[in-house]
């Protein structure tokens, strides 16, 4: 259901807080690059870590929204992009494509392409476990992380069950498909009730089980997750450090600055 | 062995002491997250967003579990961007998420001690209100944010995030609340049977209703102004609506914390 690859490349061994700053240091030098140019050694980090971590099976799994956002951002930012002093190539109310609308939509398009790549790698390496102590690693409470791990968890159950509320409902002969908008809305509530309900008559026995176990307790936590740092890891803070840094002083001497 | 101070504190930030919350922020969660996947009535942007039926759930358990939605809304966006879309969008999805489940139950309790089940005209008029100022919030945080980012302009985006969240609320949030409310009313889940910690005085929730809709009207509408080019700040072309709405956001936060 999820996009996590069981493997064992150098990044599923890494800490699950260093596979977030590899992420994050991507998603840093992304935004910051305004310039098609620069956005290019990243497509190639990125390239490199979809290689040698397997992920280039969710690249291939997901390839049509990789098609559909690069091509719907380079559209609409053709259209809408407001080009100072630029001539038109073409226009239509307040849309309007110049040459310098192309280049930006070239360039965020590129940005697109450069976070979605880095979030499916993050995404091929991390279990949702690892996401959630990540981020208590980094300093989220307890309480959070937990709440983020059970609706993880929580949801195929959910979703089966409104998958077996819609297939008794169509054996019913009720049919989704009909009527306008509005009522297309309304047809789900039969749908929704069922499984809100469902939900609901989790909720007391969870919270029961929860206390009786001491989630009320303030003490620290105790995890089965043990991950040691390794050399690699901090070889890979470091690089990654090294790239942001890079790109900051590029961004602050306007290298990066769209013109 | 220490316990957790004050058990039954049930705000925004000291719900987290409360198991029950916590479960209920994990079940409003995985509950929106299980139906935003398999329920997709019409893509809007393809990649971006679609009419969703699942947009009605975070209003109506804001409605059923208070703060706890709010939680919960941006918990389960992050889920769904867990299906292939994670990125820095993830982080601005669920900022926007928590406020759509946060207002509908502070600006209806603003002003109304009943149960959020409209059945007179006054309260027809302040439920739609409170979604409309829910949906609005939500809109104007997801453009922004996208839009600084570089994703999506802010007038492509904004405007149709408003009324894709708007009206599938407005047609299945009073619908599944007239199914719902009775029987969590009866389970004692509703957040007015968990809270014991009295609400801020009326004048103060009466002004952050205030601030929250001129942030939330005026910023969508400034917004569109300087990204169709009818308002101008000195500065240049993206950074002019990241500038110009960053005020309303501020203001947004600060009247949310008021309520």
């Amino acid at each position: 259901m999820y996009l996590y690859l069981d493997e064992s490349s150098w990044l599923h061994r890494c800490h699950p807080l260093v596979r977030l700053v590899v992420a994050f240091a991507l998603f840093v030098a992304a935004f910051l690059a305004d310039r098609a140019v620069w956005q290019v050694p990243l497509l190639v980090v990125v390239a490199l870590l979809v290689g040698t971590t397997g992920a280039w099976r969710n690249v291939v799994r997901l390839r049509y929204l990789f098609v559909v956002v690069a091509v719907m951002t380079f559209a609409v930012w053709s259209l809408f992009y407001r080009a100072v002093d630029e001539p038109e190539l073409w226009r239509l109310g307040p849309l309007m494509v110049s040459e310098a609308s192309l280049r930006f939509a070239a360039t965020m398009a590129l940005k697109l392409t450069v976070f979605l790549a880095a979030g499916t790698v993050f995404l091929s390496v991390t279990r949702v476990e690892e996401f959630a102590f990540a981020l208590t690693s980094a300093g989220l409470p307890y309480r959070i992380g937990f709440a983020i791990t059970l609706s993880f968890r929580l949801v195929p159950v959910f979703l089966e069950s409104a998958r077996k509320v819609v297939e008794a409902q169509r054996c019913r002969g009720f049919d989704f498909e009909r009527g306008g908008l509005a009522e297309r809305v309304r047809r789900y509530v039969p749908v929704l009730v069922p499984v809100f309900m469902g939900a609901l008559r989790r909720t007391d026995g969870l919270a029961m089980a929860l206390d009786a176990r001491g989630f009320q307790l303030d003490e620290d936590r105790t995890s089965y997750l043990h991950y040691p740092v390794s050399s690699t890891d901090v070889e890979v803070v470091l690089a990654s450090a090294a790239m942001v840094v890079g790109y900051v002083v590029l961004s602050w001497r306007g290298v990066l600055t769209f013109v | 062995m220490r316990t957790a101070p004050d058990t039954q504190a049930t705000g925004l930030f000291s719900m987290w002491r409360n198991t029950r919350m916590v479960v209920l922020t994990a079940i409003s969660a995985s509950l929106f997250a299980a139906l935003l996947i398999p329920f997709k009535l019409l893509p809007l942007i393809p990649g971006v967003t679609e009419l969703r039926p699942a947009n009605a759930i975070p209003v109506v358990c804001s409605l059923l579990f208070g703060p706890a939605a709010a939680w919960g809304a941006a918990i389960g966006n992050l889920i769904g961007d867990f299906f292939g879309g994670f990125g820095p969008g993830a982080l601005v999805g669920a900022a926007g998420n928590f406020f759509y489940g946060l207002l509908p139950y502070r600006v209806w309790r603003a002003f109304s001690d009943e149960d959020p089940v409209p059945s007179t005209i006054r309260q027809w008029v302040l439920f739609v209100y409170s979604l409309a100022v829910a949906s609005a919030a939500c809109a104007l945080v997801v453009g922004w944010g996208i839009n600084a980012l570089g994703f999506v302009p802010f007038q492509a985006l904004t405007n149709i995030v408003f009324a894709n969240n708007f009206i599938v609320s407005l047609v299945l949030a009073p619908l599944l609340l007239r199914a719902l409310y009775g029987r969590v009313r009866v389970a004692g889940l509703r957040f007015d049977d968990l809270r014991t910690a009295a609400p801020r005085p009326r004048p103060m929730r009466y002004a952050g209703v205030v601030l929250v809709s001129i942030a939330t009207f005026g910023g969508i509408w400034v917004g569109n102004m300087l990204a169709l080019g009818y308002l101008v700040l000195p500065i240049e072309s993206v950074a002019q609506v990241t500038i110009g709405v960053a005020p309303f956001v501020v203001l947004l936060l600060i009247g949310a914390l008021l309520l």
